[in-house]
């Protein structure tokens, strides 16, 4: 090639470059917008309530007072809630997952079913928390209880964790499948054996990223009617005598962290906005520290699968 | 190659393909197809891509079963019991629990070396630890891996080599004594000198088992095979000793097959 | 034979180059018999040399088209016709190079007669008709190489046995001619050498016709008694 030839590509070569830095910085941009824009809020939300954030916030029941007003209550109901949400979402959607994907035969009643489950995930969360006013409240007469919230957040991510658990399943490459009935193995074998061990990883992905969108969901919790200011713990799950367990607690009225929250900020007194601060970076780092174990479960147990 | 081959109708038969049509929905992918198979030899597939080389092989262990759609017509008759592998009154788990595959992929369970050869007893309810080692150790010995792999039994199936966790596949399909053994052009993801170990392994293995196998590699069909049979657009063309069909096919469409006149 | 060519088109032109190069040597090992009996009837010391000389060249062709074939096979791993084609090239090059070999013998055996000073040639006639018979053959068995005619080369199988019968012949004649005068015997014994090349030839000749039938049908018809070749199958 003649050096001339060779120069005009080389500016040719770095014409069609330039887009790259073009894009790159564009992204960039964007990226900082929005991480700068989380960052922010979080580190203004710490240092408003920076003061707050001492033992006795954890271990204290709400008060009149704001200096002796703490998160006990909130915190527990949250974790219990959250509890239920998870022994119920869990199950019920990756068992759906799994008839949809292995199971289900290929007609058009299953296709309709497909597109509504994610048709569900859209669905806006207070429509679930009207729906389970009507048929946990009233219909089941479960009350305004752990139970009820328990059981409509898990209404609200079990379309999220169907579709992680399919999308998990998918992932397996339709050799191993193959590979496995070729040994003579049932359906049922097949997907004790290797569909549920090879798909844990992006299930458990699924379910915890759904549950860290149901720990900030405030308006169904509402409407099923949780109370906003609670001086007293649910009944203990493990008791003193036989059987050991209670599950009275289930029955039990409770609030949780958003709704805390969101009581305070409506107090006229600014020594509450502090509170709620702090609360809300506490609620902020439980989310983070679910995605994070979210991404820990799935490096751990994908470390043997490569493919 | 020099002694004089048997006249094909004296040969034990393990199986036989009888006006076997095959239908992928409404497309007719294999059609009328009669073949023997012969009991204790290598039996190679050839032909070009969608010829319906494979199509045929996964009609053997019903693979075809777990997709909707799929439809046979006629019989494969497995000897000696000369059941019907097609019949609809016979479960597809009940052929593949006598016939066994090898893939095109290496395709290893994201599990222990161990473990993946102890699935298909496992499937078949055989937990027992003793016996289980047993049946491995034996299996990897059949696949020659044992030496490799002797001291690391329990370590992940995907730290072997592709030529390994190819033979480990084999290993896993043997552990199970399958009357066939069904190759799905099983080096087509190997480098030359993994695809002939796997060869000189099926060299061995046919003193045991039946062997079917589907190769694009014409050459490799002629290094590994007993017979060969040529299909092209879903028919058999033509069915053979090995030597008779590289050296002097009587068919013309075979003849420009082999000889690279294709097209 | 299929007539259409391969996806390869460098396999065809080698394959093509091969046969050609077969047909080449064959038409120089043709002239060179024809050569080597002229030399018998002439006398002619530079026709002689050039016997000489071109059997140099017949050799050199021996070895190039086999190299060429070693080549197929190492490059292309031919298989049915082309294996056939290339396994039995390299076997006609070889019963060529002994055909050149044997017209050589013929020249030299001339030089030796003239060299004698014998300028009568005992039976010349009857020499010079089988060599004849023998280029005819030669000539017919690289046509059925070039048409792949088996058929053809049934008959030049069968043909041989008439130059067999001439030199059967010859050698009666020369053994009475040698009993009449004993002063003529070492010619005549160089004439029974000719003869004998002639003959021969023609067995190269038909080895060749054998290798043709082996490229159409895929049979190997070599030592064998019986007549009959499968018919042609429409094989073409």
């Amino acid at each position: 090639m003649m050096p001339q030839e060779v120069s005009e590509i080389r500016m040719l070569i770095a014409r069609h470059k330039r887009w790259d830095v073009v894009f790159g910085i564009l992204g960039l941009v964007c990226l900082a917008l929005g991480l700068m824009t989380f960052v922010t809020l979080f580190v203004d939300m710490l240092l408003d309530g920076y003061n707050r954030l001492t033992p006795e916030f954890f271990t204290s029941f709400p008060s009149r007072r704001s200096g002796q007003a703490g998160i006990l209550s909130a915190w527990i109901g949250t974790t219990l809630v959250m509890l239920v949400t998870a022994v119920v979402a869990v199950p019920l959607g990756v068992a759906a997952g799994i008839y949809l994907e292995e199971y289900a035969p290929s007609n058009w009643v299953t296709h309709i079913i497909e597109i509504n489950i994610s048709n569900l995930a859209g669905v806006p969360s207070i429509v679930y928390g009207l729906l389970a006013l009507g048929l946990f409240v009233y219909e089941f007469g479960l009350g305004q209880s752990i139970a009820t919230a328990g059981l409509t957040l898990a209404l609200l991510i079990l379309p999220v964790v169907i579709v992680a658990t399919r999308e998990a399943i998918r992932a397996i490459p339709g050799a191993i499948r193959e590979a496995a009935y070729a040994l003579g193995a049932t359906k049922w074998q097949v997907v004790q054996g290797h569909i549920l061990p090879y798909s844990t990883g992006g299930i458990l992905t699924g379910v915890i990223i759904g549950m860290a969108r149901a720990i900030g969901e405030t308006a169904p919790i509402i409407t099923v009617g949780a109370l906003t200011f609670i001086a007293f713990l649910p009944p203990s799950p493990v008791g003193s005598e036989f059987p050991f367990l209670s599950f009275e607690w289930l029955m039990s009225p409770f609030t949780v962290m958003p709704i805390q929250i969101f009581n305070w900020t409506s107090r006229p007194d600014p020594a509450f906005q502090a509170n709620a601060a702090a609360a809300g970076f506490i609620l902020v780092f439980m989310t983070l520290a679910m995605n994070g174990l979210a991404i820990w479960l799935r490096l751990r147990i994908r470390r043997n699968i490569k493919w | 190659m020099a002694e004089p081959k048997p006249a094909l109708d004296t040969l034990p038969i393990k199986a036989a393909a009888r006006r076997l049509n095959f239908y992928y929905g409404d497309f007719h992918a294999l059609k009328t197809i009669d073949m023997p198979i012969h009991d204790k030899r290598v039996t190679a597939l050839i032909g070009p891509s969608g010829c319906g080389k494979s199509t045929f092989l996964r009609c053997f262990n019903r693979m075809h079963d777990l997709y909707p759609g799929n439809r046979y017509e006629g019989e494969i008759r497995l000897l000696p019991d000369n059941v019907n592998l097609l019949d609809k009154g016979v479960d597809p788990i009940e052929v593949r629990m006598r016939l066994s595959m090898v893939f095109q992929k290496p395709n290893p369970f994201p599990k222990t070396i161990f473990e993946n050869i102890a699935y298909g007893l496992r499937v078949r309810n055989v937990n027992k630890r003793a016996i289980l080692e047993e049946k491995v150790e034996e299996a990897l010995r059949g696949a020659a891996l044992w030496n490799e792999v002797k001291d690391r039994l329990h370590e992940q199936a995907f730290n072997l080599s592709g030529g390994q966790q190819q033979r480990l596949c084999i290993a896993r399909a043997l552990a199970t004594q399958p009357e066939i053994l069904l190759f799905d052009e099983p080096t087509s993801a190997l480098d030359p000198i993994a695809t002939a170990s796997i060869e000189e392994l099926i060299a061995e293995l046919k003193q045991k088992v039946t062997i079917l196998i589907v190769t694009h590699n014409m050459q490799q069909a002629a290094r590994v095979s007993d017979f060969t049979a040529y299909m092209y657009l879903g028919e058999m063309i033509e069915f053979g000793w090995t030597d008779d069909i590289f050296i002097k096919p009587t068919n013309p469409q075979t003849e420009a097959y082999i000889t690279g006149r294709f097209g | 034979m299929p007539h259409s060519e391969h996806l390869s088109k460098q396999f065809d032109s080698d394959l093509e180059d091969i046969r050609s190069r077969v047909l080449q040597m064959g038409g120089l090992v043709e002239s060179q018999i024809r050569s080597a009996i002229e030399c018998l009837s002439s006398g002619d010391y530079d026709l002689m040399a050039q016997v000489t000389d071109g059997d140099r060249q017949v050799n050199s062709y021996e070895v190039e088209i086999d190299d060429a074939c070693a080549h197929v096979i190492a490059r292309r791993q031919p298989a049915a016709s082309d294996l056939r084609l290339i396994m039995a090239v390299s076997k006609i090059v070889t019963d060529l190079e002994r055909t050149g070999d044997e017209a050589e013998k013929i020249a030299r055996m001339a030089r030796q007669i003239y060299d004698r000073g014998r300028l009568q040639i005992p039976r010349s006639a009857d020499v010079r008709h089988a060599g004849e018979l023998a280029v005819a053959m030669l000539r017919r068995v690289l046509d059925a190489m070039a048409r792949l005619d088996a058929q053809e080369a049934e008959r030049i199988i069968a043909a041989d046995a008439t130059i067999d019968g001439e030199f059967r012949g010859i050698v009666r004649q020369l053994v009475t001619y040698m009993m009449e005068d004993p002063r003529t015997i070492s010619t005549a014994l160089d004439i029974v050498w000719v003869a004998k090349a002639i003959e021969r030839i023609g067995d190269h000749i038909k080895n060749v016709a054998e290798q043709v039938i082996y490229i159409v049908h895929g049979t190997d018809v070599r030592h064998t008694t019986r007549e009959i070749v499968p018919e042609s199958d429409g094989g073409n």
